[in-house]
């Protein structure tokens, strides 16, 4: 089986690393946090949770692409989205959760490709909420196998 | 498992192993050997229109001193293929094909660039009265052929050739001709819940929570009937509907 990307939304803390290193290893601009594939939310009642791509197996955004520009990706499992696309923006429309986006500065569609097997936004998470693993790491492990590094470009990092 | 059949191919002097079926302009790029073009676009059929990508073209059991120019984008490789994509021939080509286009549209930013990048800053034929920045290069055309709703087409011929919609009922208000188009030629207006292009107005749907544009009801309505999809997935936007997510997964984890 194929790694996979854990979510776990009971240990975030909604500190925005992955969003700044998704949208940094995109579009290696690090002033653009909002042209992020993953977002950590807020809601209310403070409960936190970070949403991305579920990477479905029948996915509504592959199904109403009229040019095939939404391809999956044999070794990663991943959608990606080829140059195939011609903009017609319906993907970020028909995706039930949210999780394909048109961006208007660079005009493309953006959306998780799990960095090509080796995704950012899990190696930055400080608490195991986002986590690449073969299976998902249980509570009592999340100390001893999350590694936590710091950002080269983090303004702050989060208490332990 | 079938193994794809491939052909080995010489660019700029580089052997290049190409599958059969590709376009030389396809498997340069795919190496990232620069090939410039403007009505190229992956997504849809070629088409050959702008004559920017020409190449110089050699095959292995011709005489050494033949050659033949051809355009890229539509040349399928062939086993011994020799290709030149900077020799002068092709640069002089290139050169005749961007003057031309600058006489047709001497305000348009990308093509005057482009122009410039091959050392032509005027053009030498007379400039085009009351120039737009179409180039005819038929990507609009093919683009909304490709989704369906094929509202674009060429109408008349020769110098008189232009692009328009002759049915308005058949546009539903993508913009994907707009946001695909090489010289950003065709103009359209968003204010608030109206868009219009090529004179047509729709009055677009909006998000129910922040209120941005989602899509026209015709682009929900055709893109519904295409995909199969119900059209209740097209009513709110990616940032709704991210947030929904966001609530489901901590209501999942924390109830």
């Amino acid at each position: 089986m194929a790694k996979r990307l854990f979510v776990t939304p009971y240990r975030c803390t909604d500190c925005k690393n992955c969003e700044v290193a998704c949208s940094f290893v995109h579009t290696k601009d690090p002033r653009h946090p909002a042209l992020t594939r993953v977002r950590a939310y807020t809601l209310k009642n403070e409960v936190k949770s970070v949403v991305l791509c579920l990477q479905c197996e029948e996915a509504a955004c592959q199904m109403v692409c009229p040019t095939g520009a939404l391809e999956r990706n044999p070794e990663t499992g991943a959608i990606e989205r080829t140059d195939k696309c011609i903009l017609c923006k319906m993907c970020t429309v028909a995706c039930p959760f949210g999780n394909i986006h048109f961006d208007e500065q660079y005009e493309e569609i953006v959306k998780c490709d799990t960095c090509g097997g080796d995704p950012a936004c899990a190696k930055v998470c400080p608490t195991g909420a986002l986590v690449w693993a073969d299976e998902p790491i249980p509570d009592h492990k999340v100390e001893e196998q999350v590694e936590v590094k710091p950002l080269p470009w983090a303004m702050t990092m989060p208490a332990k | 498992m079938s193994e794809t059949k491939t052909v080995r191919i010489t660019i700029d002097g580089r052997s290049i192993d190409a599958p059969v079926g590709q376009t030389v302009l396809e498997a340069a790029r795919q190496h990232n050997i620069d090939i410039p073009s403007l009505c190229y676009h992956p997504g849809v059929e070629a088409f050959g229109a702008c004559r920017l990508c020409v190449v110089e073209i050699r095959k292995h059991n011709w005489t050494p001193d033949w050659k033949q120019l051809v355009t890229s984008c539509l040349f399928p490789v062939e086993e011994g293929l020799i290709v030149e994509t900077r020799s002068p021939e092709v640069m002089e080509n290139r050169k005749v094909v961007l003057d031309l286009q600058l006489a047709r549209v001497p305000n348009s930013d990308v093509i005057r660039q482009l122009a410039a990048e091959y050392g032509i800053h005027d053009t030498s034929y007379e400039k085009r009265e009351d120039a737009d920045d179409c180039i005819m290069c038929g990507l609009c055309v093919r683009v909304c052929d490709a989704i369906g709703a094929h509202a674009i087409s060429t109408l008349s011929r020769g110098p008189e050739k232009y692009v328009d919609v002759p049915n308005k009922d058949a546009c539903i208000g993508c913009l994907a001709c707009a946001l695909t188009c090489p010289t950003n030629a065709i103009e359209y207006i968003e204010e608030g819940n109206m868009r219009t292009i090529w004179d047509k107005t729709f009055e677009v749907v909006l998000d129910p929570v922040n209120k941005k544009p989602i899509a026209t009801p015709e682009q929900i309505a055709h893109f519904s009937k295409q995909s199969g999809l119900p059209e209740d997935y097209f009513t709110k936007s990616d940032a709704t509907r991210k947030k929904e997510t966001a609530a489901s997964f901590a209501r999942v984890m924390f109830d």
